[in-house]
């Protein structure tokens, strides 16, 4: 385990795996800190959302504490499709299978993960793979960003760019597909190995399409005006896009040694509102493909499976789309013994919550929501 | 910026159903005696909702997007319009996105008088994705009940066809099965579209 101990805290808080709490670069007992909930006032109800219902793409329950038009606070309950995963006491190659679907619109980030986790515990040499890791999170990244933006525009009713972005997020899904033969990463990362033709990544097509669909965005009043000052949070426990916008230059590009970024600076705003989250998603499309671009990679097949069959203790620390994701996996003779997980949703969730009481009414909801790009399926696994 | 001049200016062509296909997921054919992490091989021969398409066994891909089975037609009522409600019993997400990609430009699935609907109390059809979980049996449940009749159920994914590599089925018998981890958006309509016996 060359990145993590366990032990005091120490760097920023990344969040809570299944039994720990997790910090920067270390690994440390859960210290509980109840969550707070408004009382409930005469005149107040609860409003009931979900689990299942129209515009929401996955199973997740709130209850919207309000008077009237205000929402003076909300209970989440994303337990609903806790999926229970059997996977302790697998070979850790296949547990991969498992592990690529705990969130399949992230498949990448979270085998990836997984991979330099396993690649920690049995001291495999991985550099030369590395970069292309690294193309494969920024495509990833570039496809998730284009989802969150076209959920604004949704929320916001404007259908022309949101059918834009959709197209744009299929044309995306069909160059992962034609690279990884699957177009959501699947079976295409092995440890040691991947299998994958980098040299059909083309991107100069999707980044002259989106500067069109940001700057119409940019210049529509109608547009900001909605997402502008709605849903501020600046915590410093937070992650991801939601982390930068609010000012903290929190990236695991930058401050995780599991892979080398080089010289990387993450993309800041300063309003924690849900047009800074916009504007750090949208440029950080255009940073993903700049970074795919100057690595120009050409391989086709990269690498043999290399042989798992030992034993040691791993972590990883990688920026997945919306924040950070950690892994640590025991393995003994080639069997996976433990895996903790930690998902971005897990802060996500809370400063949602956060914002959402930050003096917004009921319409501001699906803006709010769909500024965080939050994925309960990452969240609500429990390992068996 | 007008939107709708922009929307009229830069009009996107939609595509037919075969002008873009995949060979993962797609119809595998041969036999092999790989060991299938899924038991997805039973004597050599393939079990196409079980399969996750991992690409580790001997099956070739066709390139086909028919990995799909019908198992009851769909009633003539429904032959001129078609509403889906779409429920996540447990997913990893893909099988969710697969199916808003089926609103996409590309797919346009409105031309095939299929629509979205935001209700189960408005649906024709319940599309079922993801495996069984304990949290939402209850939900799926009530969804189904709250369709009016008559009803289709439809299960998109292997997870929710067999439980794929994740768990166990989230119901046990569907109207149309669509096999694929996730399913493609081509090989979705087309199911439907097979269903109905008319586009
Ligand atoms: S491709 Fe399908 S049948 Fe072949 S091993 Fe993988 S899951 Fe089993
Ligand atoms: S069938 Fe595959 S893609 Fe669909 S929810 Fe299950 S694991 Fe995800």
């Amino acid at each position: 385990m060359q990145y993590y101990n366990f032990g005091e805290r120490s760097g920023r808080y990344i969040g809570r795996s299944q039994k720990y709490d997790i910090y920067a670069s270390s690994i440390t007992k859960i210290t509980e800190i109840p969550d707070e909930f408004e009382i409930k006032n005469s005149g107040e109800i609860y409003f009931n959302y979900g689990p299942s219902a129209g515009g929401l793409r996955e199973s997740v329950n709130f209850k919207l504490l309000t008077p009237g038009e205000s929402i003076r606070d909300v209970v989440i309950n994303p337990e609903y499709k806790q999926r229970d995963i059997k996977i302790l006491g697998d070979d850790v190659a296949r547990a991969l299978l498992k592990v690529e679907r705990i969130n399949g619109f992230h498949g990448a980030s979270n085998s990836i993960a997984y991979i330099l986790a396993v690649e920690d515990a049995l001291n495999i040499e991985n550099s030369e793979l590395n970069k292309m890791r690294i193309v494969e999170l920024e495509l990833e990244r570039i496809r998730s960003n284009i989802d969150v933006i076209k959920g604004l525009c949704e929320s916001a009713g404007f259908a022309v760019p949101e059918k834009q972005l959709l197209y744009l997020r299929e044309e995306v899904a069909r160059i992962i597909s034609r690279a990884f033969s699957h177009r959501y990463y699947f079976s295409a990362n092995g440890i040691g190995s991947i299998r994958g033709d980098f040299s059909t990544i083309k991107l100069n097509g999707i980044e002259k399409k989106f500067r069109d669909i940001y700057d119409g965005l940019l210049s529509s009043k109608i547009f900001l005006d909605r997402i502008q000052e709605n849903g501020i949070v600046k915590n410093e426990q937070s992650t991801g896009p939601a982390a930068r916008a609010a000012g903290f230059k929190f990236d695991a590009r930058k401050d995780s040694k599991s892979l080398d970024y080089g010289h990387f600076i993450p993309i800041t705003e300063t309003g924690g509102d849900s047009f800074s989250r916009f504007v750090v998603r949208a440029e950080e499309i255009f940073a993903s493909i700049s970074i795919i671009d100057s690595y120009n990679i050409k391989n086709a097949e990269t690498g043999k499976k290399k042989d798992a069959s030992g034993s040691g203790e791993g972590t990883a620390r990688i920026e997945s789309p919306a924040g950070d994701i950690f892994y640590y996996v025991n393995i003994e003779n080639g069997k996976l013994m433990d895996i903790q997980t930690v998902s971005p949703t897990y802060l996500n969730l809370r400063l949602f919550r956060q914002a959402l009481k930050n003096n917004n009414i009921f319409t501001d909801f699906f803006f709010v929501w769909e500024s965080f790009g939050i994925w309960i399926s990452e969240l609500e696994v429990n390992f068996i | 910026m007008n939107w709708f001049i922009n929307g009229v200016k830069n009009r996107i062509k939609t595509q037919g159903l075969e002008d873009y296909t995949v060979e993962q997921p797609s119809f595998l054919q041969g036999t092999s005696n790989y060991e299938c992490p899924t038991n997805a091989l039973e004597n050599g021969r393939w079990i196409m909702n079980k399969c996750i398409f991992c690409r580790e066994c001997d099956l070739t891909a066709t390139g086909k997007q028919n990995t799909f089975t019908v198992n009851s037609e769909i009633q003539d009522m429904f032959k001129k319009s078609l509403y889906l409600y779409p429920i996540d019993s447990g997913t990893c997400g893909a099988c969710n996105v697969e199916f808003t990609t089926l609103f996409s430009p590309q797919y346009d699935t409105n031309r095939f008088k299929i629509f979205m609907s935001n209700t189960p109390r408005h649906a024709d059809a319940l599309v079922v994705m993801g495996v069984y979980t304990r949290g939402m049996e209850k939900i799926l449940k009530e969804a189904y009940e709250a369709m009016p009749a008559p009803k289709v159920v439809i299960g998109i994914g292997a997870c929710a066809l067999s439980g794929g590599i994740i768990g166990t089925s989230a119901m046990e018998k569907y109207d149309i099965e669509v096999a694929g981890c996730p399913p493609t958006p081509a090989s979705i309509i087309k199911a439907i579209i097979k269903a109905r016996g008319v586009k």
